[in-house]
């Protein structure tokens, strides 16, 4: 923190910002020498994309200073800060789609003429490819046609066209495959090793690991951790990372005891069979299931009736993509069964009338309806009634099924946006789960709930497959997953482990997930 | 809307009206009198104001069931133009049967509206263009259409303009009072107006549609047809207008000319808006720009108010609507 090295290329210190009531950085520091890969890491809501928005002149700090190679710096917009000699790539680049690498590149100059001819702005990119060695495409593609590794270099190559003394780069790696990572990374060391400074956002362990040579851990908005990569191991930052990581998902406090897990007695129905009788057909089954533009490998998965499966990961490993493919709620390449029964990929509707049920894991974007009563939401695709719907029968159905889903509101007749998070989600429950899917779909069901609702949740999961469905569930949290006392799956950039017991221990269960075990 | 903000929007438009009455070189009162006198004070003004209600009840009822379900349909001009040319070709070509004769020009009115949407709807829903943009170009397309409609393949060759031929007496409809120009056209306006309500408000289908209105998104995760309701409701929408046309040529004009509406399908997206996009209050605003309209003559000839002063106050209506809700939804 004292400079003792001889200066850093990139120092912020006390650095404080609120966003109205949300304070998203309490004091943080972060110090970037010249020559190093720094990777900055941090659960979702520690405050990394804030810290690195205040440095690259996006964002002013409520307090706090910023010192480039040693003097401080008040930065009033990102062409200053840019100008200084600090590049940021976002996590999902601002490219201009429908116009082409050559102009994409011309744009992200600063340099760059007033008037231009397509000739100079051709050579500029065959200039930074040589110059750079990246692989940018084709001058006239249209950047809306190229991979996502390519957009992202073509990103990369932006931000380099003037040379910054320090380039961050968020999340680069989220949307490349391991091959694009490495050549990426091996980019990075390059240009460090010629003293300029990268700073590097990222979720995954064993890229900190195996590319960085410092690293900054953020939590709730404070520097939780600096250190050299060679002073601490991915278990100890694993730890903190997952501790962390509890503290901010779990921010209600619990009101009451965790029910039992001997679930109450919802409207369990065994499932006969099903399609064809043809011996056990599992409830889902995915085979070689790709969601559309990922570049994570094609996936096997089955989930038989009765079972449960829980799919963990950090999020961003595709979990929740490939999820979402089965829900049919995205696009996806490969096939779906549900009880043997062939379902196409992308289509919402063919997966419900198969027998699917879905959580999504926005429940107030796409799970609700906040401007409808909660009566509406429950039974919005078959409302009781002939002609006309029979609003006392509607009301009745609503009322019993909150009650037996313990839904607390004023009424059937209260707004679904009303509700707190908790209690739309049983609500959602009590529309899903009611007739017996299936199949359920579920992903981060439990997220933002307080400890009672989170259990109360699970065991409704549970007594839904111990009445005959198959439930997939997706999580991000290693206690929930062991709290199910059912299969997991660790999912790592796309990948499937194999089915580890729910004994598994804390740690391994993180070190599968930073992909640090196989 | 809050009853408080609905009388600040009125006491707005009125001061505004009434500023600009002044700026004309008369006065307010006398002009308001003359306006109320010209829309209600006679049998005849009355049925004038119940006839002008009609195709903008039905327009505004459109803009409802279009909005509701998420399509933001600004083309019911252009459908309404569309119902009147098929209501002016079909016309005189199904004779003097007064039932069927009527009933196969409304339903070719209303099939022309709804065929007018089916572009719009093509491009939303597989090319993800706006249906804003395409019902608004649209709209030029079907005046067009109409200028060339009633100078070509329309054209009545026993007249000196530019118009197409009549329909038959017996199948214009009558006058509900004898002397005025209420018709029949009237009461099936209203009678949409509270079938709307009912499907809207009460029926399955309606709350299907609400839903993908509100959000498509969550419908559709949720398992209902989004793209199926909102098509849906944007053909039932397009024949609405084109029913509105086919009923203006009907009751009113027995044939089409050129231009033919003056912004009807405009104002009725007015009236929705006023109307809280609900299909009750938006016939109770359609039937007061209604009432402005046919008002506007008077103004004219007893307050010497130019008439086109009527024509702003819906515009001044929606405008001050339009400031109270973003003050209210302003962070």
């Amino acid at each position: 923190m004292n400079g003792r090295e001889g200066g850093f290329a990139l120092e912020l210190s006390g650095i404080s910002k609120a966003f109205g009531p949300v304070r998203a950085l309490d004091g943080a520091h972060l110090a970037l020498r010249p020559g190093e890969i720094h990777a900055l890491l941090g659960e979702n809501g520690a405050g990394k994309s804030t810290l690195v928005s205040i440095a690259a002149g996006l964002v002013p700090p409520d307090a706090g200073t910023i010192r480039l190679a040693g003097k401080p710096m008040a930065f009033r917009g990102p062409r200053q800060a840019r100008r200084a000699g600090i590049a940021l790539v976002p996590q999902h680049d601002l490219l201009v789609e429908a116009a082409t690498v050559a102009d994409n590149l011309a744009f992200l100059d600063p340099a760059a003429p007033f008037l231009e001819s397509r000739r100079a702005r051709r050579e500029r990119v065959a200039r930074v490819a040589s110059a750079l060695d990246l692989d940018v495409g084709p001058p006239d593609a249209r950047v809306g046609e190229l991979p996502v590794g390519t957009r992202q270099r073509l990103e990369v190559a932006g931000a380099l066209l003037t040379d910054p003394s320090v380039l961050i780069l968020d999340e680069p790696t989220a949307v490349l495959s391991p091959d694009e990572t490495a050549a990426l990374f091996r980019a990075l060391r390059a240009r460090a090793s010629t003293g300029k400074t990268v700073l590097l956002i990222t979720h995954r362990l064993a890229e900190v690991f195996a590319a960085a040579d410092r690293l900054t851990l953020l939590a709730r908005g404070r520097t939780l951790r600096e250190a050299a990569v060679g002073e601490t191991s991915a278990e100890e930052i694993g730890a903190l990372l997952l501790g962390s990581a509890e503290a901010t998902e779990r921010t209600g406090a619990p009101e009451r005891e965790a029910p039992p897990a001997d679930a109450p007695p919802a409207g369990g129905v065994a499932v006969d069979g099903g399609g064809g009788g043809t011996g056990p057909s599992p409830a889902l089954a995915l085979r070689a299931l790709r969601p559309r533009g990922s570049a994570a490998p094609p996936v096997d998965l089955a989930v038989a009736p009765g079972e449960l499966v829980v799919l963990l990961s950090i999020d961003g490993n595709g979990a929740d993509d490939l999820a979402g493919a089965a829900a049919g709620v995205r696009e996806a390449e490969g096939s779906i069964e549900i009880g043997g029964r062939k379902v196409r990929p992308g289509d919402p509707l063919a997966y419900r009338r198969a027998g699917g049920a879905f959580i999504p894991s926005d429940r107030r974007a796409e799970g609700l309806l906040p401007d409808l009563t909660l009566a509406e939401n429950l039974l919005l695709r078959r409302p009781p009634g002939g002609l006309l719907v029979d609003r006392a029968a509607m009301a009745a159905t609503a009322a019993d099924r909150l009650a037996r889903f313990g839904v607390r509101a004023t009424g059937p007749d209260a707004r679904a946006g009303e509700l707190s998070g908790g209690n739309q989600q049983k609500l959602l429950l009590a529309r899903e789960l009611e007739p017996l899917p299936r199949v359920l779909t579920a992903i981060h069901p439990t997220r933002g709930l307080d400890l009672a609702a989170s259990a109360d949740v699970r065991a409704r999961l549970l007594d839904a497959a111990a009445s005959g469905a198959g439930v997939l569930v997706v999580t991000a949290d290693p206690e929930e997953a062991q709290a199910f006392g059912r299969p997991i799956r660790v999912v790592y950039r796309g990948r499937l482990s194999e089915p580890l017991p729910s004994g598994t221990p804390f740690e391994a269960l993180g070190r599968r997930m930073a992909g640090l075990a196989a | 809307m809050r009853p408080l903000q609905a009388a600040a929007v009125a006491a707005g438009t009125l001061a505004a009206a009434a500023l600009l009455v002044a700026l004309a070189g008369a006065s307010p009162l006398a002009a308001a009198r003359a306006l109320l006198d010209g829309a209600l004070a006679s049998p005849a003004a009355l049925g004038e104001t119940f006839a002008r209600s009609t195709a903008l009840v039905l327009t505004a009822l459109g803009a409802v069931v279009a909005f509701r379900s998420g399509v933001l349909n600004i083309g019911l001009e252009g459908q309404l133009l569309a119902g009147a040319a098929a209501a002016a070709a079909v016309g005189p070509a199904v004779g003097n049967l007064p039932f069927i004769g009527r009933l196969a020009v409304l339903l070719a009115a209303a099939l022309a509206g709804a065929a007018w949407v089916l572009p719009a709807a093509w491009l939303a829903e597989r090319r993800k263009v706006p249906a804003v943009l395409s019902t608004i170009l649209l709209n030029l397309v079907a005046a067009a259409g109409v200028t060339w409609l009633v100078r070509g393949p329309l054209r009545d060759p026993a007249g000196d303009y530019p118009q197409s031929r009549p329909l038959a007496d017996a199948l214009v409809l009558p006058p509900l009072v004898p002397g005025t120009r209420a018709t029949a056209a009237v009461v099936v306006a209203f009678a949409l107006a509270a079938l709307a309500a009912v499907v809207l408000g009460r029926t399955a289908l309606g709350l299907k549609l609400r839903a993908a209105g509100l959000s498509p998104r969550a419908a559709r995760a949720a398992g209902l047809d989004d793209v199926g309701l909102r098509t849906g409701a944007f053909l039932a929408s397009g024949a609405l207008a084109g029913l509105a046309g086919g009923l203006e040529v009907l009751a009113i004009t027995a044939r089409l000319y050129d231009p033919f509406s003056a912004g009807i399908g405009f104002t009725g997206i007015a009236a929705a808006l006023l109307g809280g996009m609900a299909p009750a209050g938006s016939a109770v605003a359609a039937l007061l720009f209604a009432a402005l309209g046919a008002g506007s003559s008077a103004l004219q000839r007893d307050a010497g108010v130019p008439s086109a002063l009527a024509s702003v106050v819906p515009a001044l209506a929606v405008l001050g609507l339009l400031l109270a809700r973003g003050r209210r939804e302003a962070p």
